[in-house]
């Protein structure tokens, strides 16, 4: 499939609540090796409440400059979280829904001078 | 399923670099191995999940097969994306590092993300008297 469709797609929880918006899909390069880097695996999906997409990363990094323009994109990815791969029961066209007992994880990045 | 309210958890460590797709890889310049420009990554293809089938617990994630490129400018200001057939792959096979800018372990030359630009070079640009050496 092609990720750009599945950027901004709504995600529901297992009842059908809304919870979100696909912001961001995050992977990890722990693939199978090729002859120069990594495959790529999908670790989890950035989840989104009050925003379609992701901007600039704000939210998952620990930037506070420029002050305001840190402050505003902050809001406006508040409650941002980070569902795994193995909560995810099912990818629609127009939704994603995630299994029971799903565990909401921080988007912050461990790494944070890779942004 | 955990509160929504008080700090989350961070995520179980893994072994290998995070990428976030829009973060990292999405509308990053593409290089060769030269340093010449090919191409941005205007979008990614992976390879599953099937829509709208039940994922079964256990099944292997999904991977990054291929850089996406094409003409997107139209579908970025209208809307949509451009059929699955008329967009560009770089299979990830090909990626060699990927910073602020994403390298490729290839030459752009035979690339089909670099054919616009071969094309004009040998139709058009080498068809005006001295456009077949480099200026002096």
């Amino acid at each position: 499939m092609i990720l750009g469709d599945l950027l901004g797609t709504p995600v529901h929880d297992p009842d059908g609540g809304w919870l979100g918006r696909v912001a961001d899909a995050r992977f990890v390069l722990d693939g199978p090796p090729h002859q120069l880097m990594a495959e790529p695996r999908l670790l989890g999906l950035v989840v989104s409440p009050h925003s379609v997409a992701s901007f600039l990363g704000y939210e998952r990094n620990g930037l506070t400059h420029p002050w305001l323009l840190a402050r505003i994109l902050r809001w406006r990815h508040r409650g941002s979280f980070l569902v795994l791969w193995e909560d995810i029961a099912m990818v629609g066209p127009r939704s994603v829904r995630l299994r029971p007992g799903f565990t909401r994880y921080s988007t912050a990045l461990e790494d944070r001078r890779q942004v | 399923m955990t509160s929504p309210s008080g700090p989350l958890p961070p995520v179980p460590r893994v072994a290998g670099r995070i990428l976030d797709a829009q973060l990292h890889l999405m509308d990053r310049q593409v290089l060769d191995h030269d340093g010449v420009p090919v191409t941005t990554v205007d979008d990614l293809e992976v390879s599953g999940p099937a829509l709208d089938v039940e994922i079964p617990p256990g099944t292997a994630p999904p991977v990054i097969t291929a850089l996406l490129t094409g003409a997107v400018l139209g579908t970025r200001i209208f809307g949509g994306r451009p059929p699955s057939s008329r967009l560009i792959r770089i299979p990830w096979k090909d990626v060699a590092e990927v910073e602020v800018v994403v390298r490729l372990g290839v030459s752009g030359e035979p690339l089909d993300a670099s054919w616009v630009e071969r094309w004009v070079r040998d139709k058009i640009i080498a068809r005006i008297p001295g456009g077949r050496h480099d200026p002096r």
